[in-house]
């Protein structure tokens, strides 16, 4: 990437010397990324869309691979980082470099360890270090020239039931962490570091403390709200200027039981705004109030401006795994639209505050209860992306139908249930957000989608069906541009930079990932 | 929770076994000792049940199920001593007279129960039928052959003739929402110069189809230049679930398990 001469005298007198000659210079977060990928997201605002346009709708049939690069073990679900050539990406337990160029590994970080290995979406990186999370809940910094551990310490105890599989967000000199795990009743928490030592900065719980606000919405006199979960399992957003931290918490605990837990269940499922210097709570919309269908809100809360009479509005959009659109004043969590996106069973009607209020007959039964979606959610994990450019706001959806089981007998703990899945068909959702109307819909096939969505100003939404084919749609119509079949599946999100002139594509697809690119001009 | 977790779990169980008194988390399947875990449970009704709960949850002292201590003891190494010699400091009186085979059997049940609420994510294949069985099999069968359309396709005496012999209850009651997800669609598959083709669906998407035909022969074409009539004999099911009430499907379940 490219620093100007100011910010990187700058950067040289934050960091040890020694360290500033390659890496990524935190201030140059501070800015939409252009031509790199530097964080989870790309950038700061969780949008998801690239300003570059080599790749766009007049050559996208020219499209080719440009290298492929297989690793060993299970599928990549991280989304790399491209910093000065390179590329860092994950599954758990392992982190590689490799050339951005050539796709050549420059090394390998292997930790074997217990924990829950079910995805890593990815590292953080300040400076020349790079930040990971273990499925035993472990964060290891790494230096990202040769993949030396510079420290290794734990988060939350693993056996207790946390893991980690987030991508850490790095905001200025704080190193945001969150943590995975609900198959027990343990406390979510985001955790903020000191990039150079791993020192906590500020821990916020999910849960207030007994007697603070939001505690009201839990029951008063039980331990409830000590075991009230709410996993911070996906990477937040950031506005500078607002100095303001978006983050989506996860779902209560015990899981499908809310009866031990009745009320709200603050701030679990929620999207909270954080002050990232103190971990203070700003403002909290809750978009699933007492949730008992694992309908956590940690999908990616999108921040994007817009005009209104003339005046500028600082939005944040969410497509919850509920199945409702919300869009929200980031600068006061104020509701302005709330609209499903897909048909559900389980809400009564939309309260004063946009928040869908929970129907208890649709809380999961010891004879069943079908319900709309069902616990793998309408959406999930997968990056949702929004296009300045065609105005839409896009997402993976899905129509899902499950019967949901209370099964627990006497005091549920853990997840107390389950539900059974009867079918799914899924598509790509284009939402108008300032309706949360649904402008198109595309069919990607029977089952759960498992592909991210990448929207560029070359006027191109890439994502992929689950009949293993990699697609570029029409951003404004959702038409097929372009698309090849792959023999597996994209279970992560696309991304794309640019390296000597060259706009690059990057699909992972199982464990090999696949850099596209036009041809080279000579 | 992340999709396809537990799922994916699941299908990691399968094949592991064996039972040491192990931290649980990030553990394959245990098999405990049942036997050693029904005399753990009524030797900790008796001796610790009355403050810890009877299923070791909590009462006026604390649930041993989320405990730290539970999950990081190892073959008692940890539980022993608490149990042993009791915490005076915080009320809890000593238990020096347990012989050490009670005092390892408390300690399995105690994994036991850990383990049970860490893997409550599932519905048990021998879910028990009473608790299925609320609705009422009279108003199930008025359903079956009426509003709900099932004679168009099914019949108590012939598909459907013991078919509660045939699948657990748990599964009846899936299946009868929606049969299966996949594999039940066939298609005709008519080309450009009028040839016409049915068969299995194999693959299909926007872009291709493929089917498999009466001889078991493999046919593939670009969707683009044929013309593709699916059927799908579940369509009626898609179309129900978003029709049915719980208790539409509580009372059919009550009559279908009546189909022995």
């Amino acid at each position: 990437m490219r620093r100007s001469l100011l910010t990187s005298i700058l950067f040289a007198c934050s960091l040890q010397a020694g360290s500033v000659s390659e890496g990524l210079d935190p201030a140059a977060l501070l800015k939409p990324a252009t031509d790199t990928w530097p964080t989870y997201n790309g950038d700061y605002s969780g949008r998801r869309f690239s300003t570059l346009s080599q790749i766009n709708q007049g050559n996208i049939n020219q499209l080719t691979v440009a290298w492929m690069s297989q690793v060993k073990g299970v599928a990549i679900k991280s989304t790399p980082l491209e910093v000065d050539g390179i590329l860092y990406f994950t599954t758990p337990d392992n982190v590689w470099a490799a050339d951005a160029r050539t796709g050549k590994q420059i090394w390998h970080y292997l930790r074997e360890s217990q924990g829950d290995h079910i995805g890593q979406r990815g590292v953080a990186m300040y400076g020349t270090w790079l930040y990971f999370e273990t499925p035993d809940c472990h964060l290891i910094s790494l230096n990202a020239k040769d993949g030396t551990v510079r420290w290794d310490l734990e988060l939350a105890d693993p056996k207790l039931g946390y893991f980690a599989t987030m991508a850490p967000l790095v905001i200025r000199d704080h190193v945001l962490v969150g943590v995975s795990g609900d198959a027990t009743d343990v406390p979510g928490f985001l955790e903020s570091l000191e990039p150079a030592t791993g020192k906590v900065q500020w821990k916020w719980f999910t849960e207030p403390k007994p007697g603070e606000p939001g505690s009201e919405t839990w029951p008063q006199g039980t331990d409830a709200i000590a075991h009230g979960g709410g996993m911070t399992w996906m990477t937040g957003t950031y506005d500078p200027q607002l100095n303001l931290t978006y983050w989506g918490t996860g779902n209560p605990n015990p899981v499908l039981n809310g009866d031990i837990r009745k009320g709200d269940d603050l701030y679990t499922c929620s999207i909270v705004a954080l002050d990232p210097d103190t971990g203070k709570l700003k403002w909290y919309f809750q978009p699933s109030p007492h949730d008992t269908h694992d309908w956590d809100a940690v999908q990616t809360p999108v921040l994007f401006n817009d005009t209104d009479n003339g005046v500028e509005r600082k939005l944040l959009a969410q497509g919850s795994r509920n199945g409702y659109f919300f869009l929200l004043d980031r600068t006061t969590g104020e509701h302005i639209v709330t609209a499903p996106f897909v048909k559900t069973n389980w809400s009564e009607g939309i309260d004063a505050k946009g928040e869908p209020r929970p129907k208890r007959e649709k809380e999961p039964k010891p004879d069943g209860a079908l319900v709309s979606p069902g616990s793998d959610g309408a959406t999930n994990w997968l990056a949702p992306s929004f296009d300045p450019q065609s105005g839409l706001f896009y997402l993976s959806a899905r129509r899902l139908w499950s019967l949901f089981y209370m099964t627990a007998d006497g005091k549920p703990e853990g997840w107390a249930g389950r539900d059974r899945n009867l079918w799914a068909t899924s598509f790509i959702a284009a939402i108008d957000y300032m309706t949360g109307k649904v402008r198109w819909e595309h069919p990607i096939g029977e089952g759960e989608g498992t592909a991210g969505i990448l929207t560029t100003a070359g006027n191109l939404l890439f994502s992929a069906d689950n009949n293993d084919n990699l697609m570029a749609l029409d951003p404004a119509t959702g038409k097929t541009l372009w698309h090849v079949p792959l023999g597996g599946r994209l279970v992560a999100s696309p991304m794309t930079y640019e390296l000597d002139g060259r706009q690059y594509l990057l699909t992972p697809i199982q464990n090999v990932m696949i850099a596209w690119a036009l041809p080279p001009s000579k | 929770m992340e999709a396809m977790r537990v799922k994916t779990f699941l299908s990691l169980l399968v094949g592991f076994a064996g039972f040491t008194c192990q931290p649980l988390f990030g553990q394959d399947k245990v098999d405990f000792d049942r036997a050693a875990v029904e005399r753990g449970r009524t030797d900790f009704k008796s001796s610790c049940g009355f403050c810890h709960g009877e299923d070791a949850t909590g009462n006026r002292a604390p649930d041993l199920i989320r405990s730290a201590i539970t999950n990081h003891d190892v073959n008692g190494n940890l539980l022993d001593p608490v149990i042993r010699s009791g915490r005076p400091d915080r009320g809890m009186p000593a238990f020096s007279n347990l012989r050490d085979k009670d005092l390892a059997d408390i300690v399995t049940f105690l994994h036991s129960q850990a383990y049970a609420a860490l893997h409550s994510a599932h519905v048990p294949g021998d879910y028990p039928v009473a608790k299925l069985l609320t609705g009422n099999a009279d108003r199930g069968k008025t359903y079956f052959d009426g509003a709900g359309g099932c004679t168009q396709c099914h019949s108590v005496t012939g598909d459907l003739a013991g078919i509660a012999k045939k699948l657990k209850p748990i599964d009846l009651q899936q299946r009868l929402v929606y049969p299966e997800t996949r594999g039940k669609q066939t298609a005709t598959v008519t080309t450009a110069d009028g040839q016409s083709f049915q068969g299995k669906v194999k693959d299909l998407d926007e872009f291709n189809v493929a089917i498999v035909d009466a001889s078991g022969w493999y046919h593939s074409w670009p969707r683009s230049e044929v013309k593709v009539e699916v059927h799908d004999p579940l369509a009626a099911h898609r179309e129900l679930t978003e029709k049915y009430t719980d208790r539409d499907i509580h009372d059919l379940f009550a009559y279908l398990e009546t189909l022995k």
